[in-house]
């Protein structure tokens, strides 16, 4: 029963990992021979200045969206968690981005942003001045962030909402015998019965967070000055220049982060939980 | 029993899987005789001169099928150094000249001498190219692409605008400042210029302009260390910064569009410095701006110079018809074929042939009855392509970066260059 | 148990009736404006799409184009074979769900509910792939793809199995499934076995039907998932017929000039027919996410 699974996940996975993971000890074009240089492909990552900056930026951008986007999910979710008219709709408002394409979304945000967009002309009507969103170093990163918080949150707040429902109504029954008004009744029941959520939502986020990729290839592709380079967009500019050998590297420093990131997570989690 | 069923489910699933891959793989790879089909990846998009081409060579060459797989430039420079390094090459593709140094010392290109023998079309080498092409065409010596169009870069300005303000066509770089400044308006008044302003582009083959005029280099002679930051290549930078600061406006990548489309379109962009072929994009993109628009030669810096690039015709390692590529490589380099990349893309034929095509050389009343070609030929002859090292996919980004940093006031013009010289040199010195 | 469904921090107004109204307005106004905010994008794209090229940038427009044209979905029909990337990106969405919830299924009963040497070991070096950015899978999948066209003329490079194969079974399903077979007593597994039932039967009778919900979950990810991804589809499709819609899309994107409402166009017919799946599935929808995470 598990053969054609282990079969292909074999072919399609395992064995192109071990793969790559062989490439990364050696400087190979992707024609010829490979030659083996141990783990100097590493030792240049950690010494090459771009390579830091994509690390930086993406460490940038899975602290943003994970700071606001969990947030307005749960936000949204106690908004929404409860009977009242028109709820289904503000609910499909919020999740909608959640379905559609990054690419695509990715290339409507790129309109928006545009000089001469409808975020600038906006600005402007209200008397505030248009903005080069994207072609400014110090802000095309954050329009990355905004324009992925705004395609994921509904994600989140789906996730609150389910753990919403499931907040045993004795607890809540009890503290308010207890005299515990509303906000301490989310502090000190709710938020304590969110904590496994919480850290679902961090797992799955941060993974997806260092992977960040699509956003920037459609609507940066890495600049301006590199500011939206993020570490998958480095290995495949790797990729393009026939260097086989960092591209694999890159991406072994990225399992090795993300394997250190859940570690830590699934001890913070064994400590709260 | 229970095996059996197991069996014919996953039967039932692969079977389903070859139904629709064998309905979309295409007829003709395995055709019985001396048919061939040739693939070709083409990143000219909808007006492609190659595609009009076929029906005419597939006439004459019946036993050859040419299959044209549209894909853009991006899509290409993702696709190609996978494909050809997998043992997937398209028979013929089109690459950007200045993807010729990492894909060729990539062993992703045949030598053309291979099928060639020096001749394209019966004639040598030296005929059908003058020789600037000739030295673009080659990297350590061999020829591994033939060039297809060229890119040389001309100053292109709102002829009216300039007459209106009574204003002259500059011909050196400090008249430049002048007219740049003259010309710019401000109309919201927040000290960058927004209107007929001149496009200042941060990349690689802008910066190639001015540095070449001002008799500066990327690298040094024998390609060993970066030269761009010496005195030549600061002043070409300050004189970047000088021109935003005039009357320019900043046109990064953000913009999503590197050739001013928009900005001419509403009028931002009032003159900019660039190739033949922004002259169909324009004329496709702003029909109303008919005879508002003129071209003249680069103004001078300290001599003549441009960057010099442009689409090869390049056949990849392991293509499987390399001999019918050649075939059709050959005819794509006819001198009334190389007419149609100035017909239908409204680009410029790399042939010495071709560019004295009658179609070129009329007036065009889309710039005021010029016939502007002219000027671009001349661009040519004095224009220098980009060192071709291994390397400069990295030198592109770095210097591209420094020239973003600078002209975007986030750290000195000397400073930039500095830092990206430093990792250059460490990179050519492996 | 019961659960709650007035856990919120501004619970419904029970102190008074007075404060109940403005309350609620503030709620709704709060609501309804950023409903809006997050429907603004895809309601700028469709007002662009069908605005002609020049109005675009026009800072008068506004939201209504005037002149309406259909020319950019015209052209992206016609000139650009939207309909063929439709219909691809169709059929290997359906394949990719429909392969992953026989093969996970398979393979997460196994690991749930059956005993085999190596079945925990196994099981781990899955888990082990999950880590993986599959970027770094492209090349050494790009070749299998090509060697594999090389002996099945049909299947790999430049064909749609080339882009469903990557992803036909996935970990992540067989993770999901698994937790929620274990969370099936293995008795009633047993007391099936006694009465003579097979291991097929079992699955297809008795857990497949319990499964529903996470079975749901498995389908929603990977329809979104196989829907909208992109990289590798670019990669591994080379001629129109095996082009999904969101490679169509970015090449179209990213010409030399941008034209903006066939651009925008073609964003619409990508985005368009998920919201409408979701729009038609939404209970299911949420209820899928929420009870594959939750268990």
């Amino acid at each position: 029963m598990i053969a054609p699974a282990v079969i292909i996940l074999g072919a399609m996975s395992l064995w192109p990992m071990l793969q790559s993971l062989i490439w990364s000890f050696t400087k190979y074009s992707g024609l010829g021979d490979a030659t083996w240089v141990g783990l100097n492909n590493y030792l240049d990552l950690f010494q090459d200045a771009r390579f830091q900056q994509a690390t930086l930026n993406t460490v940038i951008f899975a602290v943003v969206t994970m700071a606001i986007g969990p947030a307005l999910g749960l936000g949204a979710a106690i908004l929404l968690n409860r009977k009242m008219k028109g709820r289904a709709f503000y609910r499909a408002a919020f999740f909608i981005p959640v379905t559609t394409a990054l690419v695509a979304v990715a290339t409507v945000w790129k309109l928006l942003l545009n000089d001469s967009g409808v975020i600038n002309l906006v600005l402007e009507l209200i008397g505030l001045e248009g903005h080069q969103w994207l072609g400014d170093p110090n802000t095309a990163l954050l329009a990355v962030c905004a324009a992925s918080i705004w395609q994921g949150f509904g994600f989140e707040m789906v996730i609150f909402l389910a753990a919403l429902q499931s907040v045993p109504v004795e607890l809540l029954e009890a503290a308010s015998l207890d005299g515990a008004g509303p906000w301490r009744r989310f502090w000190h029941v709710v938020l304590p019965s969110l904590r496994p959520t919480f850290i679902f939502v961090y797992v799955i986020g941060l993974i997806g967070g260092f992977q960040v990729f699509d956003q920037v290839y459609v609507m940066t592709q890495g600049g301006p000055v590199n500011s939206t380079l993020t570490i998958v967009y480095y290995l495949i500019d790797r990729f393009r220049g026939l260097d086989l050998g960092h591209a694999s590297a890159v991406a072994y420093v990225l399992v090795l982060i993300l394997v250190a990131l859940s570690y830590l997570q699934i001890r913070l989690a064994r400590r709260w939980a | 029993m229970k095996k059996k069923s197991q069996l014919m489910l996953m039967g039932a699933a692969l079977s389903a899987v070859a139904l629709v891959a064998s309905g979309c793989t295409n007829a003709g790879d395995g055709a019985s005789g001396d048919q061939v089909t040739l693939v070709v990846w083409d990143y000219y998009g909808s007006a492609s001169p190659i595609v009009a081409a076929v029906p005419e060579f597939e006439k004459t060459h019946s036993n050859i099928k040419i299959k044209v797989e549209p894909l853009d430039w991006d899509s290409m420079l993702d696709k190609f150094p996978v494909a050809v390094s997998s043992g997937a090459a398209p028979d013929l593709a089109t690459l950007d000249m200045t993807w010729l140094p990492t894909f060729a010392s990539g062993g992703l290109l045949t030598e053309l001498d291979e099928v060639s023998n020096g001749a394209i079309n019966g004639q040598a080498l030296s005929e059908v190219y003058n020789e600037g092409a000739l030295n673009a065409m080659k990297y350590e010596g061999k020829y591994v692409a033939a060039l297809y169009d060229f890119d040389a870069y001309c100053l292109y300005y709102r002829s009216d605008i300039l007459q209106e303000k009574g204003l002259s066509v500059p011909t050196t770089w400090a008249e430049m400042l002048e007219t740049a400044k003259a010309m710019a308006e401000d109309t919201n008044g927040d000290g960058n210029a927004d209107k007929y302003a001149m496009q200042i582009l941060p990349d690689s083959f802008h910066f190639a302009q001015y540095l070449n005029q001002n008799g500066g280099s990327f690298l040094n002679s024998d390609w060993t260390e970066a030269k761009f930051n010496d005195a030549a290549g600061v002043g070409a930078l300050e004189y970047m910064k000088q021109l935003l600061a005039a009357g320019g406006i900043y046109w990064g990548p953000d913009q999503g569009d590197s050739t001013g489309m928009p900005g001419i379109k509403d009028e931002r962009i009032g003159m900019f410095v660039n190739g033949p072929y922004m002259m169909g994009v324009i004329k496709d993109g702003a029909p109303e701006q008919s005879g508002k628009w003129a071209i003249a030669p680069a103004p001078e810096g300290k001599q003549q110079g441009s960057y010099l690039g442009g689409t090869g015709l390049a056949i990849p390692t392991g293509a499987k018809h390399a001999d019918a590529a050649w075939e059709f490589l050959q005819f794509l380099l006819e001198p009334e074929n190389q007419e149609l990349l100035f017909t239908v893309a409204g680009a410029a034929p790399a042939t010495i042939a071709g560019i004295e095509r009658p179609a070129l050389t009329a007036p065009d009343p889309y710039f005021g009855g010029q016939s502007p070609f002219e000027y671009f030929e001349e661009a040519m002859s004095t224009a220098t392509p980009f060192p071709y090292v291994a390397q400069w996919d990295d030198i592109d980004s770095r210097v591209s970066e420094a020239l973003e940093g600078a002209l975007l006031g986030a750290s000195t013009v000397q400073d930039a260059l500095d830092g990206a010289a430093k990792p250059v040199n460490s990179e050519l010195s492996k | 148990m019961r659960f709650s469904n007035q856990v919120a921090p501004v619970a419904r107004g029970r102190r008074g009736g007075i404060s109940v109204l403005p309350r609620k307005f503030v709620l709704h106004s709060l609501l309804i404006i950023s409903s809006l905010l997050m429907l603004f994008p895809f309601i700028w794209a469709l007002s662009t799409s069908l605005k002609e090229a020049k109005d675009v940038f026009d800072p008068s427009g506004g939201v209504i184009p005037n002149p309406i044209s259909f020319d950019a979905y015209v052209n992206v029909f016609t000139k650009i074979a939207f309909s063929q990337y439709f219909l691809n990106s169709v059929i290997v969405t359906v394949l990719i769900v429909g392969l992953n919830v026989l093969f996970d299924t398979l393979a997460a009963y196994a690991f749930a509910k059956l005993k085999f040497p190596g079945r925990d070991v196994i099981f781990g070096v899955l888990l082990i792939t999950l880590m993986i950015p599959s970027q770094v899978n492209l090349v050494p999948l790009y070749r299998f793809m090509v060697w594999l066209h090389q002996v099945f003329p049909f299947l790999g490079v430049d064909t749609l199995s080339g882009i469903v194969m990557p992803t036909m079974v996935q970990v992540f399903g067989i993770f999901l499934l698994r937790q929620f077979f274990a969370s099936i007593p293995d008795s009633v597994v047993e007391a099936a076995r006694l009465d003579g039932a097979g291991e097929w039967r079992i699955l297809w009778r008795m857990i497949f039907p319990i499964a529903a919900p996470a079975i749901a979950t498995l389908v929603i990810f990977t329809f979104l998932s196989a829907w909208n991804d992109f990289l590798w589809p670019l990669l591994i499709s080379n001629s129109e017929a095996s082009r999904t819609l969101p490679v169509g899309l970015t090449l179209l994107s990213r010409k030399n000039t941008v034209n903006w409402p066939e651009t925008m166009a073609g964003s619409v017919v990508t985005i368009v027919p998920m919201i409408i799946v979701f729009l038609v599935l939404q209970r299911r929808f949420i209820e899928g996410i929420a009870a594959g995470v939750t268990k």
